[in-house]
């Protein structure tokens, strides 16, 4: 068996959907408009049946969105929002962004947040729970939500990873009040550049994000509220279209190969954390927790296996979070678990024979 | 005969390269920052003789990343003007800071007279616009705010291609903005913005915030955020910067056309003054139209198609109720409001169409 292995999809899906793509970016430029077009409004449309909301507004990336729902919850200087340290910058970043101040709570073994401890996180400053749905991973929102209608406090989701993702029968970002998608390139639904999307069934924050993305104007000539400019661009959208269509396939595919992975490693020295049984993984990325991570990953590396570390450090031992306030010590399910994770390569162009090629190098490294 | 304002279907109508370069750039994956964004900013950095240009998502972000790289925030204020259009005042406020109006002169720039006695102990910077293409006297605004230890923040967003005294516009800031949206001299097929410093520390500053804080994929030393300029739209950028020349020479042209054309009603119409010193990139072609809404009306029965930028200054939308200001504190810019308009003299259009806009134009006052 030869490597390469690849962890990422992306050239393979171009040479598979090269027709379709460069077909939708020059529909786009024929038609000679190109700032929310008809094909925002389609994509937008679509993805709200899709994901079983009322509204989904489109905008640059889904660290804008984040922000945006946070603003549009009034959420700010003073006010606290209470997270977790697994997560890729942005959940942080947007919090930060808005002049609030992040509560970190610990993760549990599947690295979304611990429940039992949000409660006691919360203050009079909290206004807000912003859960991440990591890796494709969709959090016990019934639990949040219960816990948020007792405490009176706003829920966000954080489904930048969540396209394709469920959670008894429910789709990621259709529980909270608001919740944000990222379609960045890497992502299971991707465009070819920065997108996102805000979703609620809320209406006055679907017209406040709708104006607030487009400098605040209700019209041309009127400006209801300075806003800013972050809009979902048409070239991106038509290729969403399309690939949405896509999405279910691809999801089911790396469930297949993750099966794979669960079947054939065969060593006491990696944890993949299981799916509950309402959980419906996306598996945007397929992350073990291995003992000699580091080692790990240079011998694969030499068998020709691509893998990647998301993330090597948790949000709160970023030199970023140094006014925070924060130390080692105060997480140490997401400490420990920063030291050991490791994404292996699972996209949906991998044969069963790859899966295996890769199970058993990482079998022989614990087993020598 | 047809004079439309919108040309980007003829902009667009052979795209050929574009997508032949889209498709390369695709195959290559490179959608996040990369080879074809920095291929820009470098490229756009030459024309300019700037050391470092930055791109960003839009021409708002670039103002609002420049006015966070030089600490802009809550409980600032920045001056500016009431007519231009709404970003300059939302990048503004995006920041926390507090926006401070004053008044525009007759060639509808920032009137440098009004700025001293606009600031107060929290001014931190003043945004001039290069509105409409031309641009403000920026020797007195850099003397002004040297004086006053102020920032000059140029918000060059209508400005690429424009110049004062040689030095093009955006290029007297510590740090300047610019806007590549549609129907800019240079522009791509969506939004998409720039930051231009000769400043190493704010050029550093500028490229990790806008790109999560990273200083690389594990490290962030900021909360930054997401601004990044597309890939696809950097493609654009660069293809459509090898004719910008060519571009603004036609679009003189043509304003030259109506400029002479015009000059016997100056009755009626009150063009501003074209300084010397300045290249203009007529972005807009504006002038004070006497019974402005009926001239439109008549223009548009012949299919001349003309704008207004804007009919309602900034200070009298209802984003700026909170703001201490009513109507009657900028009388310069209350009243151009009534009578502006914007003629069509872009790259796509002949000398038969501008010559049958001036006829018109003379048929509406006779």
């Amino acid at each position: 068996m030869r490597g390469p292995i690849r962890f990422v999809d992306l050239q393979q899906r171009f040479l598979d959907e090269k027709l379709e793509i460069l077909s939708a970016v020059e529909k786009v430029c024929r038609a000679g408009h190109f700032v929310l077009t008809e094909e925002v409004e389609m994509l937008e449309k679509h993805l709200a049946s899709y994901i079983g909301v009322k509204h989904v507004v489109g905008v640059n990336s889904g660290t804008d969105a984040l922000m945006m729902a946070l603003w549009a919850y009034g959420i700010g200087k003073g006010d606290e929002v209470i997270t977790s340290p697994i997560s890729f910058v942005a959940t942080v970043g947007s919090i930060c962004h808005v002049g609030a101040r992040p509560v970190f709570v610990d993760v549990a073994s599947n690295q979304n947040i611990d429940l039992n401890l949000i409660e006691d996180a919360i203050t009079e400053r909290t206004k807000a729970i912003l859960p991440v749905h990591w890796g494709g991973r969709v959090a016990n929102m019934p639990r949040i939500m219960e816990i948020a209608r007792k405490r009176n406090l706003v829920v966000i989701e954080d489904a930048a990873q969540a396209m394709g993702a469920y959670y008894d029968g429910i789709h990621g970002g259709a529980f909270g009040h608001a919740s944000c998608f990222s379609a960045h390139p890497l992502k299971n639904l991707s465009a070819l550049g920065d997108s996102g999307f805000l979703c609620t069934d809320d209406d006055e924050i679907a017209n406040k994000t709708r104006l607030y993305r487009s400098h605040g104007l209700e019209s041309r000539d009127n400006c209801l509220f300075f806003g800013v400019n972050s809009r979902l661009d048409s070239l991106n959208a038509e290729v969403l279209k399309y690939r949405l269509t896509k999405l279910n396939d691809i999801v089911k595919k790396r469930r297949r190969n993750v099966e794979l992975y669960r079947e054939h490693l065969d060593t006491p020295y990696v944890f993949s954390p299981p799916e509950d049984s309402e959980e419906y993984h996306a598996y945007v990325m397929f992350i073990v927790q291995a003992d000699d991570r580091d080692s790990l990953q240079t011998y694969l590396e030499r068998q020709g296996i691509e893998t990647y570390i998301y993330y090597g450090t948790p949000l709160h031992l970023q030199p970023a979070s140094q006014q925070l306030g924060y130390h080692n010590g105060q997480f140490p399910v997401a400490e420990l678990q920063c030291s050991k994770v490791l994404a292996l390569p699972h996209h949906q162009y991998l044969s069963e024979k790859e899966i295996v090629f890769v199970c058993q190098a990482v079998n022989n490294f614990y087993s020598t | 005969m047809k004079v439309p304002y919108n040309y980007l279907p003829m902009q667009f109508a052979d795209v050929e390269r574009i997508i032949s370069e889209w498709r390369q750039l695709i195959s290559t994956t490179e959608f996040t920052l990369g080879p074809y964004v920095e291929r820009f900013e470098r490229q756009f950095s030459e024309y300019l003789g700037v050391k470092h240009c930055i791109s960003t998502n839009t021409g708002t972000d670039a103002l609002i990343l420049a006015l966070k790289s030089v600490g802009i925030g809550n409980g600032d204020e920045v001056i500016t003007v009431t007519n231009t259009f709404y970003a300059t005042v939302g990048a503004i406020v995006a920041t926390g800071a507090t926006p401070v109006f004053i008044d525009s002169d007759d060639r509808f720039q920032i009137d440098v007279d009004k700025i001293v006695p606009a600031v107060t102990n929290r001014t931190k910077a003043v945004i001039p616009v290069h509105w409409a293409g031309a641009s403000p006297d920026l020797n007195a605004l850099s003397t002004i705010c040297s004086e006053h230890n102020i920032y000059l923040i140029e918000d060059a967003c209508m400005g690429i291609g424009a110049s004062v005294s040689g030095k093009p516009a955006g290029t007297y800031s510590s740090v300047s903005g610019f806007s590549l949206h549609p129907l800019k001299s240079l522009h791509v097929m969506g939004d998409g913005g720039m930051t231009a410093t000769n400043d190493d520390d704010l050029a550093r500053w500028l490229r990790t915030y806008r790109n999560h804080g990273m200083v690389d994929r594990d490290h962030i030393t900021m909360w930054g955020i997401n601004n990044r300029l597309q890939p696809l739209q950097a493609v654009v950028a660069s293809i459509e910067l090898e004719s910008i020349d060519k571009t603004i020479r036609k679009r003189h042209t043509n304003a030259k056309i109506l400029d002479s054309g015009l000059s016997d009603l100056s009755d009626r119409i009150f063009l501003p003054e074209r300084k010397q010193s300045n290249v203009e990139n007529f972005s807009l072609y504006m002038g004070l139209f006497q019974d402005r809404d009926a001239l439109r009306a008549y223009l548009e029965h012949f299919d001349i198609e003309t704008k207004v930028h804007y009919p309602i200054p900034l200070h009298l939308q209802a984003a700026a109720s909170n703001l201490p200001y009513t109507k009657g504190d900028f009388p310069n810019s209350e009243k151009q409001a009534e009578e502006l308009l914007t003629l069509p003299v872009h790259q796509y259009l002949e000398e038969e169409h501008v010559q049958y806009m001036v006829k018109k134009i003379h048929d509406f006052y006779d």
